[in-house]
This record gives C-alpha cells, structure tokens and sequence, in this order.
C-alpha cells in the first residue's frame, strides 16, 4: 500500500518542541532503568526506550483536548500530551504523588481528562472500543475532538480491531488508530502470527487511508498524524497509521531476552540523533540538559514522597 | 398533561422504554445503542425512540458486543450517558473485558473521582426455549466485580422506576431486564420524576414465619407460593431486593431477626449463584436468630434446554418453592 500525499513540512517551532519532550521521556527511560535494576521494585515497568518517536510525534499533531488512549509501554504519550514528569514518576515509585495517588506502576495508569489523556488498559488492545466510544461522543457532540488510540502491532490480532474499526469506517468517526510496529509481541515475532508485517495493510479492508511511516522520525510521525487528524476533523472518518519502531530493550524491565537475533541493533537509529539532526546549534544539548534536571528533580520529590496507606483501596470505587 | 398520581397500564419492556424516552428528552447527553434498536429493539423496549431523537442518538450496531460495551465505557468516559442494550444477558461474556475490567475498574485503576454514567441492559433468564446461550442468568458477575451497580427490576413499575435511577446514577448499572416478564403489564406512574432508588428492597407480602428473599423473574412465582402457603397456615415475607449491588441488607437481616427462618429463590443457577452470598451473610451476620439452616431454590446446574419443556424442568416453578417452604417451616 502507498501512503497518501501528506504535507512533510514541520511548522515553526514543532521540532524543539518535540525534541524537548523527547528527552525528558528519555530522561524517565534512563532513571527508570537504573531504579529498576537497584532497588526492589515491583511495577512492571516496561521500557519505551527507541519508540519515543512514535507518541511524541503523533501527539505534537493533536490539540490540547484531543483524546487520547494509550497503550503501556514507556511514557512518551502521556509526555507528548502535555503531563509532567512528577504525578508520572510518583506512580512508577508508587506514591501518593502519582497521577492515581499511588496506586499505579510500571503499567501505567496515568490519566488527567484536561488535557485529553483518558488513560490505559492493561489488557493489551483495549483502546478500540473505548477509542471508538469517544469518537462517538465528538460526533454526536459536534465538538470537533479527534480520539487517538495507541496500539502495538500484536494487539491488532484482537477482535475488537476489528470490531471498533468496522463501525468507525462505517460512522466516519474522528478516530485515528495508531499502530506502534516493533515486530515483536513480548518475545514472538510477529511474522510468525500475522499473514503481513505490515499493519497498514489493513486499512484496505475498511476502504480507510493506512499510512506506514518511520516510526524513529518525529517528524514524520507528526505529519502522517497531522492528516489523519485533518482527514478525522473534515468528517471523512478514520486513518490508520503504522509507524515502524524499535524496541530497543526488553518486553518488561529485567527481561533476559533470549529472542533477540544478533544483527538485531545493527542499523539502529536513535529517535533522539534523528530529531537533534533538525535542530540548529546547541539545541539539543541544552533541551537535554534542562530534561535530566527536570526529571532529576522529580525523582527525588517522588522518592521523598510517602506511599499510599489502605485507606486508598476504597477509593472511587463509585463516585457519590 | 400528567399528574403525579396518573398510572398506565403497560408491559414491562415498554415501562423500560418510557423511562428512557423521559430521560432522554430531558438529557441530551443519553443515547441508545445496540442490535436493532433503531428499529425498535428486539424485545420492543426502544420502541419509538429513533421517530422522536434520530439516529444520532438511538445507534443500530453490527454483531460486536465487545465492541459495543467498549464503546458505552469509552463514551461514558467522555462525559457522555450511554445506553446499551446487548441483547441476551449471556453475550456479557462476549464483552467481559469490557463490562468486567473497563466499565467497573477505569476509575478506581486511575484513580479518578469522577461521575461515569452507563447502562448496559442485560435481557436475562429463560423465555421458552431460547436454548443455553440466550437464557442464562448472568447477575452474579455484576456482584463479583467491584464497581459495578447491578438491578433486576420484578415487574413494570419497577422496570420504570429503577431504568430513572440508573440513567441518573453517575456509576455504571448493569441493567438486568427479565425475559418472562418483558410482556407482563402493570399499573406504571407517569410521573416523570417517579424513581426507585438503587439499593432498596421492596417487601412484597409481610409475613412472621420465614423469609423468601428473591427477585426478578421468582418475584411473581414466590408471591403465588405465598397465598398457597398461606391457606395452609405457613405465613411467609417476600422481600423482592430489586438491586443485587448494592443490596439493601438492612431489611433482609430485619426480616430474618423477626422470622427466623430465611430461604433465597432466584433462576440463577444454583452454585455460586446470588443466593450462595445472600445465605453466607446472613449467616455471618444473624445466626443465633435462626432456627434452622438457610434453603435455596435455584435453577438446575446444567446448560439450559432448547427444549421448552425441559427448560421448564430446569427453573423453579411455585410447587418447588412452596414445597422448600414446607421443609424450611419444620426447622
């Protein structure tokens, strides 16, 4: 399948803005990995590192309230749409300074409805519907939102890929699947499950545009996601994009991972190097430099913060 | 115009379908979706509802109850009131992730204290020969989950009543509308703010003797019971719980202290089904008041028939409860 034109421009600004998220992402990636190997830590926390491109593009192309529905792995989505490092880093550590009040982990729960981010389930694939049901409101609304919904290539074997993507074709619903394609369900390779490698493929079936796209170039994501969201706000319906990632560590953090091949790395791209090339000057390092102290200090705030106590475990369980 | 007394004589799946046409003229933000709803719903209980708010707001959908429940979740997520309807109780188990995880567990895992409206109407429990993949009985998932609430209106004043509470409940109602009662009529208020709140039981006969706890579709079957009883000197109280979650124990447990012998009458099936938590409680909570052990009257532990004469073998019938109450009264 061939992509449909898209406008390859990067509008002022777009780029350091990316770039900036992108490194506090990868300053979470990068504490998340040491704490994780030195301290006992129980969160399941599993490592976006590589695929950071991928949710900092694609939510660079989204309005502020625009909904998003992320899939669990690393925390660039929720970067990219605009949370702070702090309620994220409280959940990974568990404290009552994470987005949930301290009943998150390393399978991130984190929402904030302001600013779009409607949350994660852990049962993987299970943003098609809900993506779909948000979808829904807009239309019914007219308020004009795009709903997002963040997914890795295994996930698109679910039924309700299918099912959410039938009527969303159907409807024209403001709904942009999102595939993040690593090739890799935990340890499985996808070829081995999949009669295509290529998710967009797809897209034929539902008679929508599917995109495949370099998942290590932000820029790229972000213009294949900003048509799809012009395409969702005009009213003509869903667009599924594939952007080609790597996961560069493991499925969880400790995973030993005997399935990796060993020329696995050998053109590896860095999503950072990819994006800093589109910057001017010392750009990068000094976004770099202002992310780590940022998230440095949102470690140590997390770490002082307390953990939750039981009286959390009855919390809204029912509102009212 | 009507005024607060005026009634109506009208089935039960129609009562479902006034409370939803009241409170979606006076809510935009409800719609209704499932199989067929636009062109009325299967069981007739949105009936009229496409001719007065189109089809942006009452939705037919495909044949994908996981999809649909997904939806409802995400919908109610974005603020807006979904209802529904899947059809047959037993497609619950279609959708399980998305009644059972998302529905019940996306605020709690979040963390978020924000209002969530969704019904989803589960149509449950035998109709005649439906066969075992659209006759069970499946409230008892709703109670084993958390964060769900979990209704089984008894007749069409309640179906009316209780479908008000859950489209105004800012927590998501497993709505359970009985299948052998969806064309059973009753006198129903017009009284656009007549509402049965979730969480309260109804005594339908008071009695000193024993306590029938029961719902739904065993509600007309124990009262039945009841009056044989009563010509032969057995004086029983019904108690018609109406909602499973939350479950009014205070009056079970009043009813109990006063009678002393206490038996539970569902057409769930009768292993780890509603009345195997009802008993336990009770007995956790009043046993030195009983004099005897607490009795159940279930539906058989097997798939239920296609066929109808077998079915009718497999759910209580009024000899079956009015003969445990015999058993229980000699306690």
């Amino acid at each position: 399948m061939t992509n449909p034109p898209m406008d390859e421009a990067l509008p002022e600004g777009v780029a350091e803005e990316m770039f900036g998220r992108m490194a506090v992402t990868r300053a979470i990636e990068r504490l998340m990995a040491k704490h994780t190997r030195e301290e006992r830590f129980s969160g399941w926390w599993h490592p976006g590192e590589g695929q950071e491109a991928a949710g900092i593009g694609a939510t660079a192309a989204l309005q502020r309230d625009d909904y998003l529905w992320y899939q669990g792995r690393g925390c660039s989505w929720a970067i990219g749409k605009g949370m702070a490092p702090g309620p994220i880093l409280g959940d990974l550590l568990g404290k009552t300074t994470g987005a949930t009040g301290g009943k998150g982990g390393g399978v991130p729960h984190w929402a904030d409805y302001s600013i779009g981010v409607m949350g994660e389930g852990a049962t993987l694939g299970s943003v098609f519907p809900l993506a779909g049901g948000s979808a829904l409101a807009s239309k019914i609304r007219k308020d004009g939102r795009v709903s997002l919904a963040d997914f890795g290539d295994g996930t698109s074997a679910r039924g309700t890929f299918h099912e959410t993507l039938v009527h969303a074709a159907a409807w024209k619903l403001p709904l942009i699947y999102f595939c993040e394609n690593n090739g890799l369900l935990v340890g499985t390779r996808l070829e081995a499950v999949n009669p295509t490698v290529n998710i967009a493929d797809y897209a034929a079936g539902y008679h929508i545009p599917g995109i495949t796209v370099d998942g290590q170039d932000a820029a790229a994501v972000y213009a294949a996601t900003r048509y799809a969201v012009d395409r969702a706000r005009a009213g003509k319906g869903p667009t599924l994009i594939e952007a080609k990632v790597v996961r560069r560590l493991g499925h969880y953090a400790g995973d030993p991972q005997h399935y990796r091949r060993p020329d696995e790395f050998d053109d590896y791209r860095d999503p950072l190097d990819v994006l800093a090339a589109r910057l001017s000057g010392n750009t990068a390092a000094r976004l770099i430099e202002e992310a780590d102290a940022e998230v440095s200090a949102a470690y140590a705030e997390a770490l002082a913060a307390p953990s939750p106590d039981a009286s959390i475990l009855d919390r809204n369980l029912y509102h009212g | 115009m009507a005024d607060g007394n005026d009634t109506q004589l009208m089935g039960y799946n129609a009562a479902m379908g006034l409370a939803l046409l009241e409170e979606m003229r006076r809510d935009e933000t409800i719609f209704v979706l499932g199989q067929g709803v636009a062109t009325g719903g299967w069981f007739g209980a949105e009936k009229g509802l496409v001719a007065e708010f189109g089809t942006d707001r009452v939705i037919d959908s495909g044949i994908s109850e996981a999809f649909e429940a997904g939806l409802a979740a995400g919908a109610a997520i974005a603020g807006m009131k979904p209802v529904v309807n899947m059809g047959f109780g037993d497609f619950a188990l279609i959708a399980g992730d998305e009644i059972y995880h998302k529905l019940a567990k996306w605020r709690y895992m979040h963390g978020l204290d924000v209002p969530m409206t969704a019904v989803i109407i589960f149509p449950i429990g035998t109709m005649g020969g439906a066969g075992p993949e659209h006759s069970s009985c499946t409230e008892v998932l709703g109670m084993h989950f958390p964060g769900l609430k979990v209704v089984v209106p008894s007749s069409a004043t309640d179906a009316k009543g209780l479908m008000k509470a859950a489209l105004r409940e800012p927590n998501p109602v497993l709505f359970h509308s009985v299948q052998s009662l969806g064309w059973s009529r009753g006198e129903v208020p017009l009284d656009p703010e007549f509402i049965i709140p979730l969480g309260q039981a109804a005594i339908r006969r008071a009695g000193r003797q024993m306590t029938i706890i029961t719902y739904g579709s065993m509600v007309p079957r124990a009262m039945e019971a009841a009056e044989r009883l009563a010509a032969e000197g057995i004086d029983a109280e019904i108690i018609d719980l109406r909602t499973l979650v939350p479950l009014d124990w205070d009056t079970v447990l009043a009813s109990v202290r006063k009678t002393h012998r206490a038996m539970v009458v569902h057409e769930a099936a009768r292993t780890a089904g509603p009345g195997a938590e009802i008993a336990a409680q009770i007995q956790e909570r009043a046993f030195f008041d009983l004099e005897g052990p607490i009795l159940r009257v279930a539906a058989r532990d097997v798939p239920l028939p296609q066929h109808s004469d077998l079915e009718a073998m497999c759910i209580p019938s009024v000899d079956d409860i009015a003969a445990a109450a015999r058993k229980l009264i000699e306690t």
